[in-house]
């Protein structure tokens, strides 16, 4: 079939053509691949969108005691709590910034201090996915986590917002 | 009342008497568009996997509903594309109408018409079941989230109702029970459809947001299709329609149920048509406006004049022989590619059955002189032989030879036997063939058996 074998042809090179020079989006490339790949990202060039707008370690409890037990009713030996905001990521529905503290060496609180979407949806969307992404994190205290299936733009602004805040607290 | 002739006077005896044209012949088609056209459709359909694959990202299988709206972006966009192919076919872009043919065009859009359907539904319901994974909620309860929750969506699911409800009716069991004109008018809505759902491709598909090129490119491209439909379907028929300013001026009987329309315009003697063409033809009376109808051109244009001849079939084929003279007519077309562009070869036999003798007529009186027709028309009873003066005398001034079948169906019928005995060489030469849909398919596969290779058979079917 001379018709078909052009159409595939055609087909072929158009899929070539559309994948080379597509750069794949730079930011969705740093979730799933984890805290490893997202590490070497942000080495070169952390931040694509704004350069940190944060302070480096807010220590968090407005005490100004270096050591501040964090967690007095643990019996363990108190850790200093550190927190960190990210710098705010724009990703396709909107913009957002982690913060996050950390307690020792345990990730202990995120939030979202800035989250603005461009529509509704997206801010339910967020609303529903971004506890999902803090419930990950603080059980794999990593960003060694999964992603969320269409919320794949907020998850990797969500994932480069808190690995630049993790950095800026030498969070391995 | 006028009494214009489109016989051709046997002239003076021993001269070549093939009158010559007085309107130049349609535009020749140009083999090298259809290589061009379909790898242009490959190259599109591969660029649209393309920006599907490339939006995704490996980690987004692993994640719940990941699978599921990666096939849901997939099946959505590819059935967009395949639609977008749908609307080219028909909207008769000249270059390839002249290679296919109307009835080609239409063929290729009425195989490749459950496709895209098919996708976009399938579309609709994967990428509901993959947030409902994703979201970790009922498929019923993530309906409402995804129709309403969702910018664009409610008008995108409406889009795709009208779509499901426009394909159901061309499904070919209940498309024969409508009307054509309720058919037509429901399939019309088509178009809104797609414009309705243009928006959330753009506002929510993977491959759109965050990347204003594929925007920019995939919105040109609808653009450009649109442009298409409305150069094509609307303003070139308006402007020919102005140009030539058709009007009835008489309306001939012929035969039992069968009226010649004729008609004067100006400048007719630049309209580019070729014998075997038709146009669809709109009579702007007070009931007609509305509908356009394709009949056959039923001779070449004499200027001022031009025939139609139509069979009294339909509550519309019924209305024309009852039109005034003076009655404006509009039209659309030429179209088809049953044409002398078709001949392949030195000779050629016309076979024709019914009121198919109307395009073979003004086919026959177009074809080159070397053709030595040989022509076969089939018809019920004597009566019904159209044209048989103008048949004859054109067969006579073209060498060729003429055959007149006439009988019951059963009984007299074009076979193997008939036609090997009356053209013993029909393997060499081109074959016309044009009538009822089902007289042209049988003949297409008689022939085929004795050996004619599919370029050299061309056909064009009335349907009724």
């Amino acid at each position: 079939m001379r018709r078909l074998s052009l159409i595939v042809v055609g087909a072929v090179a158009g899929l070539a053509a559309v994948v080379g020079l597509h750069p794949t989006s730079s930011t969705a490339n740093a979730l799933g691949t984890g805290g490893q790949a997202a590490g070497g990202r942000g080495t070169t060039n952390p931040t694509t969108t704004t350069p940190p707008t944060t302070t480096p370690p807010t220590t968090a409890p407005a005490a100004p005691a270096t050591p501040t037990p964090a967690a007095p009713s643990t019996t363990a030996p108190a850790a200093v709590a550190r927190s960190s905001t990210g710098p705010a990521q724009q990703y396709g529905y909107g913009t957002l910034s982690v913060k996050v503290t950390v307690t020792g060496n345990r990730i202990t609180k995120i939030t979202t201090p800035t989250l603005q979407t461009a529509e509704q949806y997206s801010q339910q969307l967020a609303a529903q996915v971004i506890p999902m992404l803090n419930a990950e994190v603080l059980k794999a205290q990593s960003l060694n986590i999964n992603g969320i299936s269409g919320a794949s733009y907020t998850a990797s602004a969500y994932v480069t917002s808190l690995q630049a805040a993790l950095k800026n607290l030498n969070f391995p | 009342m006028v009494s214009v002739t489109f016989h051709t006077p046997s002239s003076k005896p021993g001269t070549s008497n093939v009158p010559e044209r007085r309107s130049p012949p349609s535009p020749a088609p140009q083999a090298w568009i259809r290589p061009v056209a379909l790898l242009l459709v490959g190259l599109g359909l591969g660029a649209t996997v393309g920006l599907t694959l490339t939006a995704e990202t490996m980690s987004q299988f692993d994640a719940p509903g990941g699978v599921a709206i990666f096939l849901g972006s997939l099946t959505g966009l590819v059935g967009m594309y395949l639609a977008l192919v749908m609307v080219l076919l028909i909207s008769r872009i000249p270059v390839i109408e002249r290679l296919l043919g109307l009835d080609g065009l239409v063929g290729w859009h009425r195989r490749l018409g459950p496709w895209p359907v098919s996708l976009l539904v399938a579309h609709a319901v994967i990428v509901t079941i993959g947030y409902a994974q994703a979201a970790k909620t009922g498929l019923i309860h993530e309906v409402g989230t995804v129709v309403t929750g969702f910018p664009f969506m409610i008008i995108a699911t409406v889009g795709l109702g009208l779509m499901v409800i426009a394909a159901i009716v061309s499904i070919r069991a209940i498309r024969s029970r409508l009307s054509r004109e309720t058919w037509w008018l429901i399939h019309l809505s088509m178009y809104l459809a797609l414009a309705l759902s243009f928006a959330h491709v753009i506002a929510l598909g993977p491959s759109f947001v965050g990347h204003p090129v594929t925007r920019w490119v995939w919105s040109l491209v609808w653009a450009a299709t649109a442009g298409v439909v409305i150069v094509y379907r609307f303003c070139l028929p308006v402007v020919r329609s102005l140009r030539y300013r058709l009007k009835v001026v008489e309306i001939r009987p012929e035969a039992p149920g069968v009226v010649s329309v004729i008609c004067s315009g100006r400048h007719l003697e630049r309209m580019a048509v070729s014998g075997g063409q038709f146009f669809s033809w709109r009579f702007l009376t007070r009931g007609m406006w509305w509908q356009a109808h394709p009949y056959s051109m039923s001779a070449l244009p004499r200027p001022p004049y031009l025939r139609l001849t139509v069979k009294n079939v339909g509550d519309h084929s019924a209305a024309v022989s009852r039109l005034k003279p003076g009655t404006r007519v509009a039209i659309e077309g030429p179209y088809g590619s049953f044409t002398r562009h078709a001949q392949h070869r030195q000779t050629a036999v016309l076979i024709a059955a019914g009121i198919g003798i109307t395009a073979l007529r003004s086919l026959l009186e177009d074809l080159p002189n070397g053709a030595r027709p040989i022509v076969i028309v089939r018809a019920s009873r004597e009566e019904d032989l159209v044209f048989r003066s103008e048949v004859t005398e054109l067969v006579k001034s073209r060498k060729g030879k003429l055959h007149e079948l006439v009988g019951p169906r059963h009984k007299v019928l074009v076979d193997r036997r008939t036609l090997m005995k009356l053209v013993p060489d029909i393997g060499r030469r081109d074959v016309y063939i044009c009538g009822p849909e089902h007289f042209v398919a049988d003949i297409v596969e008689l022939v085929g058996r004795l050996g004619v290779p599919e370029e050299a058979v061309h056909h064009e079917a009335f349907s009724l």
